[in-house]
């Protein structure tokens, strides 16, 4: 015979469906998100691994100064690769962004159309599909590149412009001053040959099985390539980010948002305890005449695990078929907008199932089973006398009687509470770490990208491809050299290394031989402080450098490194008064733009924060849309759970004569000064969850965005919470309005 | 007449599960009386009790005290009442579990312009020493004694009193008895008693008696005995 006590369940579900229904929705809807985004983030991830050989990507690509004839492609080939040309020209658009153009690759990097044609008339060009997006342009349009107009035929992704990075050594990829497209054989001669890079890609006749393999390949033909000919350019696909950064930065969401999951099933999980073990108070007597009649404790917490985990299986599943279908049509949109990935299919995710289905189904078992367990500890007896009080002769503290008896009363709510609201601060900091990512992530940006212009070493830094005397005043040579960390948590990126003159205009400090200075967002990114010693490595050999640090130079978006001139000239082996550089605060206009590789100005390293904002903006807003959700439901659920358990008091009270506002002022103002003094006491430790949060976040980008959330957004959080709050309160006040004053009369203390 | 208590009707369900609890009670009360309201189950007594206590609405008729008539009252003014004229005792005592005994009676207070000492009443109810403590640790007897100093701090005009002994053993019912006497003596309040135990009409000024929503007798006790005298 089955349990009676199941025909509970549905009459249990009707009495309360509000709670439930409040729970199962919001357990739904974190399912879906997160289901959605491991779903999406990992079909895309699969199909980007298939480009690979589907679009038949690189291994690498090197660019010469000129075209290479046939006698050296063999030369190159015979090192077991092919060779493709991968010419392009850079152009500027009218739009005032650059467009890189290729001929429709048919060999190598091979182009997934997206919408609409690939070109066909001498006049028409594939883009970059988000590139267009993000510039608002559509198919039919037109582009004037080097004053010739071009009809977009289609929307592209190139498989080797995952991420748009303009080049390997940006700190972000730009997709909207930076785009790529294909043309015609035909219509790529025509909008110039003067400007060629000669770029060409090669494939190694058998693969690399992993990033060492290929690093050793690489290694192996850039010596041979150093042998027969001058590069301009040379990047291994392992390390190229416009091909990499993609399937890196994918799996980075994933984690975030897992353990996002997890800790909103766990609040809910204690919710549903707390709620459980109230029952349990209030049917104690039933309980207690159940064990007597011989029902196990096993049944009995049998019968109340059910419903939660009921509630939560079946959110579950509901949660998977949205991730399944509506969601994963958000996050791929989300991903869409952030990188240049190809078409892609669903694929069934045994992780996410696992991720979103049955670790909730565990956590939430796991703190209801342990509550439970614990409750039914006690004698049929206790529970037939309703003595679930764990303490023996447990006394009441004593409060100062001088304290008025509102008061009194308001702390005795608390101290009775204490479950409910320790689960309200928590359940607080959560929706507050939500809401303020959501808050926060701009107002960083906008920090970062005032910063710039502030601190950029000098208004323009040029990289030259040799030393180049200038006339210009401003100018102070220095020598670049480029370094990268050693691993860390799965990640390197490159270091600069500035070798800079004696008594700079534009480095201000003293060095000592035999130490460097590093910038304070090397100091900050990896906690290195004055006298400790850091070591670097050759990008392409093995070869590391130690360097003790004298002192930390501000300097806090880049990771760098600073030193004597002329100790670096020696250290790397150049003559002495070497420079590949200048610092400048005005533009060099006598030196030739062919002997100059690079000039940073301050707009490309606005990139990072303006790529951050484009790609994240969308979700910053649900992240603040769902932290306010977050933070309504656990202060409902819980208010409610205590409006609940004092029934019974509050009938007494109104059968006393207090009034509604004097009873909205004992159970309703208490918990509003819980919640306000959450928001605040939570502050400071939100503050530390955050530089936590979003150090681990940026560790992983190339560069450095210094911690900093303006004290505005912590008052918005704190105002939204209060305005949230006044909701809920409302609503609890017509809840303790209508509690009807036969309450007291019906049931024993 | 202080209360008057006038063709008051009441019934609960529709239909065929239709029960009239009252059918027409008239019965008036003079200040300062103590008032048995006897009968067994169902009776409609403790249905009286709530009306006369305004947390229950009649049908028809109506409750007067001093000629403010409870039916002419909204959810404020009934709320006012409750807090100006009436004073609450029940069988399962109805304590605040989470406040301790003084603080429990200090509720109380708090509702009057004019409450009695606190310290004071404790002390008359044999309670200060365990005036920290919270409910569940007093006897059942010392929490019905706490009920009643909740109820008398404010001074009420009405002591409505719903079985006040019914969950108590013999000797601790006739200490309860005798302390709603006393407060009854002492400070003059009207007490309206429901009870089905008998023995408790010989301590009463007047006797209602009710049986199937209708008074069946009332009438004034003229051998009224003292409550410490009282035995079943």
């Amino acid at each position: 015979m089955k349990n009676p006590l199941n025909k509970r369940f549905v009459r249990e579900l009707k009495s309360d469906f509000g709670k439930y229904i409040v729970l199962f929705v919001f357990i739904v809807a974190m399912i879906a998100i997160v289901s959605g985004f491991q779903v999406a983030g990992n079909s895309m991830i699969k199909a980007y691994e298939e480009s690979f050989e589907k679009y038949n990507i690189e291994d690498g690509n090197f660019e010469l100064t000129a075209k290479a004839d046939e006698e050296l492609i063999s030369k190159i080939e015979e090192n077991d690769v092919t060779i493709y040309e991968n010419f392009y020209l850079e152009e500027e658009t009218t739009l005032g962004t650059t467009m890189r153009i290729f001929k429709n690759r048919e060999e190598v990097n091979r182009a997934c159309l997206m919408s609409g044609e690939f070109p066909v008339a001498d006049n028409e060009i594939a883009i970059d599909r988000i590139h267009a997006n993000k510039n608002e342009l559509e198919i039919g349009d037109t582009i004037i590149v080097s004053g010739k107009e071009l009809k977009i035929s289609g929307l592209v992704a190139l498989t080797d412009y995952s991420a748009l990075y303009q080049s390997p050594t940006d700190t972000m990829f730009d997709t909207k001053m930076f785009g790529v497209g294909v043309m015609t054989e035909e219509g790529f001669e025509i909008i110039g040959d003067d400007r060629l890079h000669f770029s060409y890609s090669w494939r190694y006749e058998e693969r690399p099985v992993d990033d060492i393999e290929a690093k050793k390949m690489s290694d192996e033909l850039m010596g041979s390539l150093l042998q027969c000919t001058m590069l301009e350019n040379y990047i291994p696909a392992y390390n190229n980010q416009a091909i990499q950064f993609t399937g890196d930065d994918m799996g980075r969401d994933k984690l975030i948002f897992g353990g996002f999951l997890y800790l909103v099933v766990a609040i809910i999980a204690f919710i549903f305890a707390i709620t459980t073990s109230n029952t349990i108070t209030k049917e104690s007597t039933v309980i207690g005449t159940l064990r007597a009649s011989g029902y196990s404790k096993g049944e009995l917490i049998r019968h109340y695990l059910a419903m939660p985990m009921l509630v939560t299986l079946i959110a579950a599943v509901v949660g998977n078929i949205l991730g399944y279908t509506v969601m994963e049509d958000f996050a791929a949109d989300m991903y869409y907008n952030s990188y240049c990935l190809t078409t892609y299919e669903i694929l069934w995710n045994a992780k996410a199932f696992v991720s979103t289905t049955v670790i909730p189904l565990v956590i939430m078992f796991l703190i209801n089973f342990l509550i439970l367990v614990r409750k039914f500890k006690l004698s049929p007896l206790r529970f037939i006398r309703r003595d679930l009080s764990r303490k023996k002769n447990k006394k009441a503290f004593k409060l100062n009687t001088k304290i008025s008896i509102m008061k009194r009363f308001r702390l005795r709510i608390i101290f009775q509470n204490m479950p409910n609201y320790i689960t309200i601060v928590f359940g607080v900091l959560l929706a507050n770490v939500i809401m303020i990512f959501g808050l926060a992530f701009p107002a960083l940006l906008k920090n970062h990208s005032e910063k710039l212009s502030d601190n950029m070493l000098s208004q323009y830094q040029y990289i030259l491809k040799m030393p180049s005397e200038t006339d210009n005043e401003s100018a102070e040579a220095f020598t670049a050299y480029s370094l990268k960390t050693l691993e860390i948590r799965g990640f390197t990126e490159q270091v600069s290394l500035f070798g800079v003159v004696d008594d700079s205009k534009y480095i201000d400090v003293d060095f000592e031989k035999n130490t460097v200075f590093i910038s304070s967002a090397y100091s900050e990114k990896y906690d290195v402080q004055a006298g400790d010693t850091i070591t670097l490595k050759e990008e392409f050999e093995d070869k590391e450098y130690k360097f003790k640090v004298k002192g930390v130079y501000d300097y806090s978006i880049g990771i760098a490194v600073f030193m004597a001139q002329e100790e670096l000239n020696t250290l790397f082996g150049y003559e002495e008064g070497y420079f590949n550089g200048y610092f400048s605060n005005e533009e060099i206009t006598d030196i030739d733009d062919e002997l100059i590789a690079t000039v940073i100005t301050k707009d490309d390293m606005d990139k990072l924060s303006r790529q951050l904002m484009d790609s994240m903006g969308n979700m910053m807003g649900l992240f603040f849309v769902v932290g306010i959700l977050m933070f309504m439901l656990i202060i409902y659920l819980l208010s409610k759970i205590v409006i609940e358990k004092n029934s019974q008091s509050i009938s007494m009270v109104k059968i006393l004569g207090y009034d509604n506002k004097e009873i909205n002022k004992l159970y309703i103002v208490t918990t509003a000064i819980v919640v306000i003094a959450s928001l605040i006491i939570t502050m400071p430790l939100l503050d530390s969850v955050m530089a936590v949060l979003l150090e681990y976040m940026f560790f992983m980008y190339s560069g450095w965005m210094t911690y900093y959330v303006p004290m505005s957004q912590y008052v918005l959080v704190v105002v939204a919470g209060i305005a949230s709050y006044a909701v809920i309160a409302f609503l609890q006040m017509q809840k303790v309005k209508k509690i009807p004053m036969e309450d007291a009369l019906k049931t024993v203390e | 007449m202080f209360l008057e208590i006038s063709g008051i009707k009441k019934h609960f369900g529709e239909g065929d599960s239709r029960v009239d609890v009252l059918k027409g009670i008239d019965l008036q009360i003079e200040k300062g009386e103590i008032c048995v309201l006897l009968g067994p189950s169902g009776s409609g007594k403790s249905t009286l009790l709530n009306i006369i206590g305004g947390i229950d609405d009649a049908d028809s008729g109506y409750i007067s005290i001093n000629g403010e008539k409870t039916a002419d009252m909204n959810e404020k003014s009934l709320t006012k009442y409750r807090r100006k004229h009436l004073g609450y005792i029940f069988q399962m005592y109805n304590l605040i579990p989470n406040l301790n005994i003084k603080e429990n009676i200090e509720v109380g207070a708090y509702l009057s312009d004019n409450p009695l000492d606190v310290d004071e009443i404790l002390k008359t109810l044999g309670l200060y020493e365990h005036r920290h403590k919270l409910p569940n640790q007093l006897s059942g007897g010392q929490q019905q004694r706490c009920a009643i100093g909740r109820a008398i701090v404010k001074n009420p005009d009405i002591l409505l009193c719903d079985e006040p002994t019914g969950a108590l053993d013999y000797n601790t019912s006739k200490d309860i008895l005798k302390l709603i006497e006393d407060v009854n003596k002492k400070y003059g309040n009207t007490v309206i008693m429901v009870t089905h135990n008998d023995a408790i009409k010989n301590m009463a000024d007047r006797v209602v008696k009710l049986r199937d929503g209708v008074i069946r007798k009332n009438y004034l006790n003229d051998e009224k005995i003292a409550a410490m005298d009282l035995d079943w």
